[in-house]
C-alpha cells in the first residue's frame, strides 16, 4: 500500500508540474481581463524553444528560453487583445494553430525529423525530482500572495473587473494587462519547458497534446483563483496517474468496469464537481474578455 | 487554348491507346518504371513506418538515396549496409524510379495520390491506414493505375473487405511478432513483464494476445501487467503508464502506444539511470535511437520489404491485387537486433530462434485476441 501511493505521489510529481504552471498562468490572465485560450499554443513553443535552445545552451538557460519564447508570444496576444482590440478568444486560437504549424514546419526545417528535435540533457534532479517541480510546487502561493495581498495584485484583479475604476484611480490599465499576459505566457513556456526537459529529454511532436486546453479547464475549476487553479490542476493530475495505477494493480476491475469508464473518470469526475458548486460561486471576472476603451462608458 | 491543348492531349492519348493494344506501352518497356509513394502526415524522418517505406523503395529497390532535395545514385555497399543480412540475398535492385510525395494534412492524400497516377507512375504506394480511403477512392477513378496500400486492408462502408483488382494491401501479423519480443521477455524477466498499449483497439490487443503468449511460453509464472493509455499522442501519459508498471515490479516493458511510447521507453531509460536493471522494447521500426542503453529489441514491421516486394513484383510482371498477409514467415514481422548484454544472452537468443521456426514451420500458432490466447498451451521444450 505504501509503495502503491508512493509510486502514485512519484508519478504525479513529474507530471503534474507542466499543468500547474499552465494552469496558474491562465488565472493571471484572465483575471486581468484577457482571455486565455492560447496557453495550448504557449506551452507548444516554450516546448519547442526549450528542447531546440538545450541542444546548444546548458539546459536551465534552455528552460529560460522556453519561458522567454512563451512571454513574447503572450505580448503578442497582449498587444492584439489590449492595443489592436481583436476578439481575444480568436486570437487565442489563432496563437493555438499558428503554433501547431510553425513547431512542425520548424521540426522539419531545422532537424529535418517530423517526429522530434534530437535528445537533449535533461534538468539535473534535486532530490529525485526536476527543480521545476519543486518550483511548481512553490510557485502557486507565491502567485496567490502577489495577487491577494499586494497593492499590484489588488489593481490587477481591478482592472479585471472593473478598468474604468483603476483608470479613474489614475493607473494606466493597459500595461497592467499586458503585464499580466506576458506573465501567463512565460508560466505556459515554462509548463512547455518541463514537458520537453523533464518528462522527457526531446520535443516531441504531439506536445503538449491538449494539455493547454486542461490548464484552462483546471483554472475555471479552480474558480479563477491562482491556489485553486493549482489544485485543480493537482486534482486532474492525480485523477490521471490514479486510473493509470488502478488499472495495472487490479486487472479484474477492468471486467467489471470497462477501460472507457476508467479513462474518462477525471473528466467525469470534474463535471460533478462543477455541478455540485454552489451557483455564482464560480464568476468569471466581471471585465473579462472586454477591451478596455476609455472613450467608452 | 489550355481547353485546346487539353484537347489535343486527349486526343492523342486516345492514339496512343489505340496503338498501344498490341504491343506494351513504350513507357512500360522502358528499363525504369516510375514508382510513385505518398506519405502520410508523418512524412519523410519520422524513424518509423514513412522511413521504412521509403527505404524499401529508395535504397533497397531503386538503390538511390534522397539528399539535397533530390535522388542521387547510392554506392553498392552502402545500399547492402540498408538491408539487414538475412534480407541480403533476397532484396536484389529493381530498375524503378521513385516519385515521392509528401503529405502535410489528411487532406493531401487525395490529391497526391492522383498527382502521382497523372505522373504517369506504374505502381502508387499509400503509406499507412490513414490512406485507405483515399486509395480507394483514387484506385476507383483510375482502373488502369495500380496501388500499393500499406497497414490496412480496402474496407467498405459496412467494414467488411473490398476487393479491388487495382489494390494490393499489406497487413502484418503484428501478434506473431509480439509473440518473439513476449517471448525475449520472459527470457530476461524474472517474475514480472509489462504491456502498455495505446488504446483499447482490436489492433492493440494483438499485440497484447502475441505478448502474452510468448511470455507463457518461455517463462510461464512471470506475470504480465497490462496497461492502456487511451492515446496514441501523450508522451506523459505513457511515461506514466510505463514508470507504473516499473513501480510494480516489471522487469521488461513492451509498448504498442505510439507516441506514447516514446514516455514508456524514456521511464525505462530513467528507471536504469536509477540503477535498475530494466528494459524496453519498441515497436513498428528499431526504436534503439531513442535510448540505445534501455532499449533490449523492438517489434519491427517491415514495411520496406513489402514496398520493395511490390516493386519487384511489378518489375517481374507480376505484380497482383488482393490482400497480401505477412507474419514471421513472410519475413513482415521480426524483432530488432538485440546490441544489449543480459544474462544468458546466448541461449534467450537460441530459444527465441527456435520459437521463430516454429511458427515459421506452423508447428505454433500465435492466438491474435483473447479468446485464442484462453485456449493457447505453449510448445513443450
Amino acid at each position: 500500500m505504501t509503495a502503491f501511493v508512493l509510486a502514485l505521489f512519484d508519478s504525479v510529481l513529474d507530471a503534474a508540474p507542466a499543468l500547474v504552471f499552465a494552469a496558474v498562468g491562465t488565472t493571471l490572465s484572465e483575471r486581468a481581463g484577457v482571455v486565455n485560450v492560447g496557453v495550448e499554443g504557449m506551452m507548444r513553443a516554450g516546448a519547442f524553444a526549450a528542447a531546440a535552445s538545450a541542444l546548444v545552451l546548458p539546459t536551465p538557460w534552455a528552460v529560460l528560453v522556453g519561458a522567454g519564447v512563451g512571454a513574447a508570444i503572450g505580448a503578442l496576444h497582449g498587444w492584439l487583445c489590449i492595443w489592436a482590440r481583436s476578439d481575444q478568444v480568436v486570437s487565442g486560437m489563432a496563437i493555438n494553430l499558428v503554433m501547431l504549424a510553425l513547431g512542425q514546419f520548424l521540426l522539419e526545417a531545422a532537424f529535418s525529423s517530423p517526429s522530434g528535435t534530437p535528445p537533449i540533457t535533461q534538468l539535473t534532479p534535486w532530490l529525485g525530482h526536476s527543480p521545476l517541480t519543486w518550483l511548481a510546487v512553490a510557485l502557486p502561493f507565491v502567485v496567490h500572495a502577489v495577487v491577494q495581498r499586494t497593492p499590484f495584485g489588488l489593481r490587477l484583479r481591478a482592472v479585471g473587473e472593473k478598468p474604468e475604476a483603476v483608470a479613474a484611480m489614475g493607473v494606466r490599465v493597459a500595461p497592467l494587462r499586458l503585464a499580466a499576459v506576458v506573465a501567463s505566457g512565460a508560466l505556459a513556456g515554462l509548463g512547455g519547458a518541463h514537458l520537453s526537459t523533464a518528462v522527457l529529454d526531446r520535443f516531441e511532436h504531439h506536445m503538449p497534446a491538449g494539455l493547454g486546453f486542461m490548464a484552462v479547464a483546471a483554472m475555471v475549476f479552480g474558480r479563477w483563483r491562482p491556489l485553486g487553479a493549482a489544485l485543480a490542476a493537482l486534482f486532474f493530475s492525480v485523477g490521471d496517474a490514479l486510473r493509470l495505477s488502478l488499472a495495472s494493480s487490479a486487472p479484474g476491475l477492468l471486467e467489471v468496469v470497462p477501460q472507457g469508464v476508467l479513462l474518462a473518470m477525471p473528466y467525469a469526475l470534474t463535471l460533478v464537481v462543477l455541478s455540485l458548486q454552489r451557483r455564482g460561486a464560480s464568476r468569471a471576472p466581471a471585465a473579462l474578455g472586454r477591451p478596455y476603451d476609455p472613450e467608452v462608458r | 487554348m489550355r481547353r485546346v491543348l487539353l484537347g489535343v492531349l486527349v486526343a492523342m492519348s486516345g492514339c496512343k491507346k489505340a496503338q498501344d493494344s498490341k504491343a506494351p506501352a513504350p513507357k512500360e518497356a522502358a528499363a525504369t518504371r516510375l514508382v510513385g509513394l505518398v506519405t502520410d502526415i508523418g512524412g519523410r524522418g519520422d524513424q518509423s513506418f514513412n522511413d521504412s517505406a521509403l527505404r524499401g523503395l529508395e535504397a533497397w529497390a531503386a538503390g538511390v538515396a534522397f539528399k539535397g532535395g533530390a535522388h542521387a545514385p547510392l554506392p553498392p555497399a552502402a545500399r547492402e549496409a540498408t538491408i539487414p543480412p538475412e534480407l541480403r540475398a533476397r532484396v536484389r535492385p529493381v530498375a524503378v524510379k521513385p516519385l515521392v510525395v509528401q503529405s502535410k494534412v489528411q487532406e493531401d492524400y487525395q490529391p497526391n495520390l492522383q498527382l502521382v497516377v497523372d505522373q504517369g507512375a506504374g505502381l502508387v504506394i499509400g503509406v499507412g491506414f490513414a490512406l485507405e480511403n483515399a486509395v480507394e477512392t483514387v484506385a476507383k477513378q483510375n482502373p488502369d493505375a495500380r496501388f500499393l496500400l500499406i497497414d490496412s486492408p480496402v474496407l467498405d462502408a459496412k467494414g467488411g473487405l473490398l476487393a479491388l483488382k487495382n489494390v494490393r494491401t499489406v497487413i502484418f501479423k503484428e501478434h506473431e511478432g509480439s509473440f518473439l519480443a513476449g517471448a525475449l521477455a520472459g527470457l530476461v524477466a524474472k517474475e514480472r513483464v509489462g504491456f502498455v498499449g495505446g488504446m483499447e483497439i482490436p489492433l492493440i490487443k494483438k499485440f497484447e494476445a502475441g505478448f502474452k503468449a510468448g511470455v507463457k511460453t518461455t517463462n510461464p509464472s512471470a506475470r504480465v501487467l497490462v496497461q492502456y493509455t487511451g492515446s496514441f499522442d501523450n508522451v506523459q501519459h505513457g511515461k506514466q503508464a510505463g514508470a507504473d508498471l516499473l513501480s510494480k515490479g516489471a522487469e521488461v516493458v513492451f509498448h504498442a502506444a505510439g507516441s506514447d511510447g516514446s514516455g514508456v521507453i524514456q521511464a525505462v531509460k530513467e528507471a536504469r539511470a536509477g540503477g535498475a536493471a530494466v528494459f524496453a522494447i519498441g515497436v513498428d521500426s528499431d526504436q534503439a535511437h531513442l535510448a540505445p542503453e534501455a532499449v533490449l529489441t523492438s517489434m519491427v514491421k517491415r514495411v520496406d520489404l513489402a514496398v520493395w516486394q511490390a516493386a519487384a513484383d511489378l518489375e517481374a510482371g507480376a505484380l497482383s491485387g488482393g490482400d497480401v498477409i505477412m507474419g514471421l514467415a513472410e519475413g513482415g514481422v521480426t524483432l530488432a537486433p538485440v546490441t544489449l548484454d543480459f544474462p544468458g544472452k546466448a541461449e534467450a537468443l537460441a530459444k527465441v530462434e527456435a520459437l521463430r521456426a516454429a511458427v515459421v514451420s506452423g508447428a505454433l500458432a500465435v492466438p491474435a485476441n483473447d479468446e485464442a490466447l484462453q485456449t493457447f498451451s505453449p510448445p513443450s521444450h
